[in-house]
């Protein structure tokens, strides 16, 4: 039932898209009243909040930052006093869109970047008389995000219509779940790594209230000055709603969070799309309290108690948004705390570059979605095989993958997750792969080799040796040209004492520098040590010591130093002053400090 | 709220879906459903008030008459070429069945008698349109009926109100609603059959009111797909036509599965249904005492007691029952299906299809909502009234009192009918299994309606609550997804003393059966007609 399968269909979107621009004069009092629209707005991408282009937001706030910086030399890390009276309080609900072929309720195929409207069903535009298909694919990778973050999943849940009028919601309400959702109960723990704040380490955990399916709306796109185009591709794309316990006390720490979410949802093949891209959009609550009151009086959530009154910031859409909204406005309530006023339950938003919160609407102005079971849909009834089943095979999450990572390759902990979050867990294979080139081939010599650091060495490699080249070159990970048979390669020549570590740096940089070209044409590791005679000739003793003698001749106020006044650490500058004059590569460290240590009689 | 909403939805969710059964609100009294129907007449008073304010700024909502179509039974004529997909050796080869215009068809505008549907060709035909044409039938006609099928005379139409063939004193009759250009073209033989819709008895109450057999078959036989959605959890596809044999043959043709169609029962689901070999010989024939109210005009009576009299003689057998929910059903209908209403009218906001009004319709001048001006401009007064009420009766404040309080009202009734009858309940699950013959009814007989038709000056001076007085008998069946069908029964002697020659000459009779039952309901009908 999707467009490009039938002509005539086509036809129909064509025309569904066109007629959107009658919208335009719509979008005339839009953009004079952004208040109006925004009372009936649940969720919208930032390039739809604000007529403002992403780039000029971006090199506005750029430019704040220097200004500010100017302004105030102070690190922004100086802890506010305020703060040892005050306790900061946040939730979270997260939308994420699944990584699915078909939307919610019709076999439409989802879509990022497709021509507009060429994606949608007819129940997806709400024409009358068509009626929702529950497309039951869409509940696997819903039920492995669940099962991520350990939630209890319901055997029975239900879909709900909210409904608001907006003109990227055809039929006038969203199917969600807002009475019994699929999953509840879940936990998510956050360490030192997951970069939350200082006061929270070593690690916080925060509940998962409760997770829902719901649909995605339309993509409204505005064409300055003040048209509105329609694509619906996107509408009825299944979405997945997280809702955190307001278990979180740190700015820094909700951040994470997200990020962590994200990146639990990516490992499990839940969600694939970013923040970036608009695949994960977060509303954050906001409450602040005075340290050590009693729960009377306040306000209650989910069972947790004792909340200050809360405030509801809509659409953050980036990590830093949430952390600089979220520090906003406690910063905000905490003054109006502060000042002997009372912090009103409303909805706020937050713009990129701002340094306050902007009231949208309070209490009064809260829509009433008037929720309803969705008569046409019955009962979501998940069969406890089915759950079992995405347990047994559900992927190993990337805490669990980091603790394998530091096990078998006895790096720290740090590197490890770092190798795990760069390019979407692709740094990771690519280490995997060059240890399991480099082991093989030290396998393969006659002599026996030490396999122990093999991991850690190679790790360094591509992290830091590899990773400090292309940050330099500004190469992104995607198109570097260095194979993992050539690290590996050259990591052998290393470990076999064939070449120096610093040839074996000038090696790599010179692989790192090509521009991709056939693999064949390539010289090989080997041959361009051999062409280029970087291969480790070992100094014989004779040359050691007549290199040495020679130095500590020259320099005769260091040898008193380390022989009379026992200054051993200057043993090092003789080694130093030895490979300086050494040929390229052929000094090798351990040995020439052997022999000055022999000569200095250490 | 919402803690005491999900305690609720635990135990009472998709009790607006017949066959989905929790059962467990025996609470509901008859003193608290009395202070409910109250309750309910309110609302319906102040959500009038509400329109009569909005409509001051809406437009006047015009009348078009067409001279050339007396009775304006219809909206628009199929086309004469029955096209290449007619089958000459189908079912229904040759004949014409006109649909009513809240089926959507690809080659005919489907305007659901709304000018918010104004000038709208569907992309896609219905699929018991489908079936239609399949089997060789022609779609002859689309027909008028009140607008979204809200209404009981047909008399709210963008297209102009339906006039019945019969009249009194010179005044036009009531053709019954809210299928009533169906009704008509049937009784005045335009068409062979017509296909109808029934939400609350739109399709019985203008076969009662025309003379004809009027069909709503269980919930979830026919499918729904491409019907212009009224209230999803009550809109039945029904039959229209002159005798119960057309009404099988007709509905043979179009009772199949659809996967189209989510609340479509399953092949699996279908085997289940009925009884083997119903037999409607010695039929046990149930008699509501609910039924029986003051508002029974002396004629309807007087056919239905000799009706029942006959039968009797016949060697079938009376029982009389009670239905104690038959009035608080009617008060859960109307908040019920304005509920749905209000939330599948969202969609029309003049933007991918439809009427749109000229200029920007997020107005800052008027300091009207999105869509405002539209939705004023498209959508009819009853129209309006229903989305009014409908939106209250779902809002935060009101949902538990009304929303709610009406879904186990429905549950009530379903209770009830599952009492009486011997048949169990296909899609519940089975308690202790009780003999079948233990008293249990296999159909029950009521009138279709109170009284005959009115004329459309007495359905003019009715105020809303007056005229869903109409829909007193039918609504029951529909909140239980139950089979019922309206048969005419002659009206003879001294029963029909003051009526015209032009007037009506027949009372509405409604056989109603257990879920799933259908097949006997239908053996019923024949019995009764005989």
């Amino acid at each position: 039932m999707t467009a490009p399968s039938n002509p005539t269909l086509r036809l129909q979107y064509r025309q569904l898209y066109q007629n959107s621009l009658r919208y335009s004069l719509l979008g005339t009092c839009l953009t004079h009243r952004p208040a109006l629209w925004n009372q009936v707005r649940k969720s919208h991408t930032a390039i739809t909040a604000d007529p403002v282009p992403l780039r000029k937001q971006l090199k506005d706030e750029a430019r704040r930052k220097k200004a500010e910086k100017k302004a105030s030399p102070k690190s922004s890390k100086t802890l506010d006093p305020r703060l040892s009276r005050w306790e900061l309080t946040v939730g979270l609900e997260i939308h994420a869109e699944l990584n699915t072929a078909c939307k919610l309720f019709s076999p439409a195929a989802t879509s990022l970047n497709a021509e507009p409207n060429s994606h949608v069903a007819l129940f997806d535009a709400a024409f009358p008389g068509t009626q929702p298909q529950f497309q039951k694919a869409t509940l696997i990778p819903a039920l492995r995000a669940a099962l991520a973050f350990g939630c209890e999943v319901q055997r029975k849940s239900s879909w709900d219509r909210k409904h608001y009028f907006y003109q990227d919601q055809p039929n006038g309400y969203q199917i969600t779940q807002y009475y019994e959702p699929f999953a509840r109960g879940g936990t998510l723990t956050l360490t030192q790594l997951d970069g939350i704040e200082t006061s929270d380490c070593p690690e916080v955990t925060v509940g998962i209230k409760q997770i829902q399916l719901e649909q995605d709306t339309a993509k409204t796109i505005l064409q300055p000055p003040s048209t509105y185009l329609l694509d619906f591709n996107r509408v009825g794309t299944p979405l997945i709603e997280i809702i955190t316990l307001p278990q979180i006390h740190s700015p820094t720490t909700a951040s994470a969070c997200v990020r962590k979410i994200q990146s639990l949802l990516r490992a499990v093949d839940a969600c694939v799309v970013g923040m970036e891209m608009g695949g994960l959009r977060c509303d954050v609550n906001v409450s602040v309290r005075e340290r050590g009151t009693t729960a009377e009086g306040l306000s209650e959530y989910a069972g947790v108690k004792g909340l200050g009154t809360r405030t509801e910031i809509k659409n953050l859409s980036s990590f830093k948004a949430v952390e600089n909204a979220i520090l906003a406005e406690r910063d905000r309530q905490i003054a109006v705390l502060e000042s002997g006023g009372e912090i009103e339950g409303e909805t706020r938003g937050w713009t990129i570059g701002q340094t306050e919160t902007v009231r949208l609407r309070g209490k009064e102005g809260e829509v009433d979605y008037r929720y309803m079971p969705d008569p046409d849909l019955g009962p979501l009834i998940i069969g406890q095989d089915l759950v079992d089943h995405l347990k047994d095979t559900l992927p190993m999450l990337p805490d669990e993958t980091a603790e394998r990572v530091v096990n078998e390759y006895g790096i720290s902990a740090k590197d490890a997750r770092t190798l795990i979050s760069l390019d979407d867990g692709d740094r990771l294979e690519y280490t995997e792969a060059v240890v399991e080139t480099v082991m093989q081939r030290l396998a393969s010599l006659p002599e026996k080799q030490s396999f122990d650091k093999v991991g850690k060495v190679v790790a360094d490699w591509v992290l830091h040796e590899l990773g400090g080249l292309l940050t330099t070159a500004g190469v992104p990970w995607e198109t570097q040209t260095v194979t993992p048979e050539r690290l590996a390669d050259i990591i052998v020549h290393l470990q076999t004492n064939q070449i120096t570590g610093n040839t074996a740096k000038k090696l790599l940089a010179h692989y790192a520098s090509l521009q991709p070209v056939a693999e064949a044409a390539i010289p090989s590791v080997s041959k361009i040590i051999d062409t280029s005679g970087l291969r480790l000739v070992p100094l014989t003793e004779g040359e050691y010591i007549e290199m040495a003698q020679k130095v500590m001749a020259e320099n005769p106020d260091m040898v008193k130093a380390v022989r009379e006044k026992g200054q051993k650490g200057k043993i090092m500058w003789f080694v130093g002053q030895m490979m300086r004059r050494g040929e390229e590569g052929r000094v090798e460290a351990e040995k020439a400090r052997s022999y000055v240590e022999r000569l200095l009689e250490v | 709220m919402a803690i005491v909403l999900e305690i609720f939805f635990v135990s009472l969710s998709r009790s607006d879906l017949p066959g989905h059964s929790g059962g467990r609100d025996r609470d509901l009294t008859s003193a608290s459903a009395q202070h409910f129907i109250s309750k309910v007449k309110n609302v319906m008073l102040s959500a009038r008030f509400c329109w009569r304010n909005a409509s001051r700024s809406c437009q006047v909502y015009r009348k078009s008459h067409s001279i050339s179509q007396q009775l304006n039974a219809i909206v628009h004529n199929g086309r004469p070429d029955p096209g290449k997909s007619a089958d000459a050796s189908g079912f229904l080869s040759g004949k014409t069945v006109a649909v009513k215009d809240n089926i959507v068809t690809k080659d005919l505008p489907t305007t659901a008698a709304s000018k918010i549907l104004t000038d709208y060709i569907p992309p896609f035909d219905a699929t018991v349109v489908k079936l239609l044409q399949q089997h060789g039938a022609i779609i002859s006609a689309k027909t008028n009926l009140d607008e979204f099928g809200m209404g009981s005379h047909s008399q709210h139409s963008h297209a102009g109100a339906v006039l019945s063939p019969f009249s009194k004193n010179g005044v036009p009759l009531s053709p019954g609603g809210s299928s009533g250009g169906s009704a008509v073209s049937v009784a005045t033989g335009q068409c062979w059959a017509a296909l109808g819709t029934d939400t609350g008895g739109s399709v019985r109450l203008p076969a009662a009111y025309t003379g004809i057999v009027g069909f709503k078959p269980s919930y979830g036989l026919l499918s729904r797909w491409g019907v212009i959605q009224y209230a999803n959890s009550l809109d039945t596809v029904g039959i229209l036509a002159r005798s119960v044999a057309d009404t099988k043959h007709l509905y043979g043709c179009i009772n199949a599965y659809d996967q189209q169609d989510p609340t479509s029962l399953s092949a699996t689901v279908r085997e289940r249904l009925g009884r083997k070999g119903a037999d409607a010989k010695r039929l046990r024939i149930g008699v509501p005492l609910e039924y029986n109210i003051d508002e029974l005009s002396p004629v309807v009576r007087a056919t239905y007691l000799r009706t029942l009299n006959a039968l009797q003689n016949a060697g079938h057998t009376l029982q009389p029952v009670s239905l104690p929910t038959t009035q608080p059903a009617l008060s859960a209908y109307y908040v019920l299906a304005p509920a749905e209403a209000s939330s599948n009218l969202a969609k029309y906001d003049g933007i991918r299809y439809g009427y749109r009004t000229p200029g920007s319709d997020a107005s800052a001048k008027n300091n009207l909502p999105l869509y405002a001006s539209t939705r004023g401009e498209g959508f009819g007064e009853e129209v309006q009234r229903r989305i009014l009420l409908g939106a209250y009766t779902l809002s935060s404040e009101a949902i538990d009192n009304y929303f709610i309080q009406a879904q186990k009202v429905r549950r009530l009734v379903q209770r009830d009918f599952d009492s009486v009858f011997a048949q169990q309940h296909p899609l519940l699950e089975r308690q202790a299994e009780i003999p079948s013959d233990e008293g249990g009814v296999d159909v029950l007989l009521t009138p279709t309606a109170p009284t005959l038709p009115p004329t459309i000056k007495e359905v003019k001076q009715q105020s809303p609550v007056e005229s869903y007085m109409n829909d007193v008998f039918t609504v029951p069946a529909s909140l239980a997804g139950l089979p019922a069908i309206s048969v005419p029964v002659r009206i003879i002697g001294r029963e029909g003393d003051g009526l015209e020659e032009t007037d009506v000459h027949d009372v509405g009779m409604q056989l109603i059966g257990q879920f799933g039952d259908d097949e006997l309901v239908l053996q019923a009908a024949e019995v009764v007609v005989q």
